[in-house]
């Protein structure tokens, strides 16, 4: 658990690096409950311009959450959460999260942490974007 | 070119509000529940123990089992039609009467799309038991700009999540372009 007094700005998260296959895409398709075959079906994908089956979006984000908890903690909430879009992740590759603290302020009993992250795969930025934890302080 | 005429961005301006997916919000087919937490869980190899360990959750800040916050999208999207859902383009059920807002633009030839980015903001994490209803408006439509993939329009909507009470427990942004396909 990472506790407030012992948080920093620019302190570095522990990178998580996620080996994706198959399985890892279409377990988190149906887990979140999407269904789009291009996240499941390769020959639909393919057919579609795609070389393989892709990661679908809200796959990308629960895997963002599990890196920021994975550090923060389960006395940690996940207040915001903001991505921009860019490679899509194909089977094959490895997707690399990482993450800053970029600011931190107290709000009542509660404190706000900010983090920058980025996951990347061979293909370049899969997701750049900024969440705010809240720990309790 | 309807494009760059201005009746035409009119016409998307006088869009924003409308109601994206049917009328009225969509109400989860489930409660939230410990299954499909633990199946969630599970995809992403997520250990954390206020998810699915009630002895660390129920002394925890959250005082009881939580639904990882990611999931709020999951627990209203409709239970699948399996049969044609790829002769829909992925749709998971069929489309309800009428073309939603978005039409406007596709008749217009910016028939492709493309998300560029989520934004998420939790008011409060999921109980198990919460019923969970979620209503999307459109909150904003940029003037044509020229990009990468081609020439198009961003398009941004809302969804508001609400428990059973009404309450709002988060919110969900979500932005994509519609453009025209490169011939």
């Amino acid at each position: 658990m990472t506790a407030w007094d012992e948080v920093h700005v620019g302190d570095e998260l522990p990178a998580l690096s996620i080996d994706v296959t198959a399985t890892v895409i279409v377990a988190g398709a149906i887990a979140s409950r999407d269904f789009m075959p291009v996240h499941h079906d390769r020959d639909y994908a393919n057919a579609q311009g795609a070389p393989d089956i892709f990661m679908n979006i809200l796959s990308t984000t629960g895997h963002c959450s599990r890196f920021l908890t994975d550090w923060a903690g389960p006395e940690a909430m996940v207040t915001r959460l903001a991505i921009r879009l860019g490679v899509p992740t194909f089977p094959g590759t490895t997707l690399t999260i990482t993450g800053r603290v970029v600011d931190m302020q107290r709000q009542g009993d509660e404190g706000l942490v900010d983090v920058e992250l980025r996951a990347a795969n061979d293909l370049g930025d899969h997701v750049t974007g900024t969440a705010t934890l809240s720990l309790p302080t | 070119m309807a494009a760059s005429d201005p009746t035409f961005q009119a016409r998307l301006d006088g869009l924003v509000g409308a109601p994206v997916g049917g009328g009225g919000p969509s109400v989860g087919p489930d409660p939230v529940n410990q299954p499909m937490i633990r199946h969630w869980a599970a995809a992403f190899d997520d250990a954390n123990p206020v998810y699915t360990d009630p002895s660390v959750a129920t002394t925890s800040r959250f005082g009881a089992i939580v639904a990882p916050p990611l999931m709020l999208q999951t627990w209203t999207m409709p239970t699948p039609v399996l049969a044609g859902i790829a002769e829909r383009g992925g749709s998971p059920v069929p489309a309800a009467e009428g073309l939603g807002p978005l039409a406007v633009l596709d008749e217009a030839g910016f028939t492709a799309t493309l998300a560029t980015g989520s934004e998420f903001e939790f008011l409060r994490y999921l109980r198990l038991g919460d019923e969970v209803s979620a209503e999307t408006v459109i909150e904003a439509i940029s003037e044509e700009k020229s990009t990468r993939m081609g020439t198009g329009h961003f398009v941004t909507w809302v969804t508001t999540y609400r428990d059973g009470t009404g309450q709002v427990v988060g919110r969900q942004r979500f932005r994509i372009l519609k453009f025209r396909p490169a011939p």
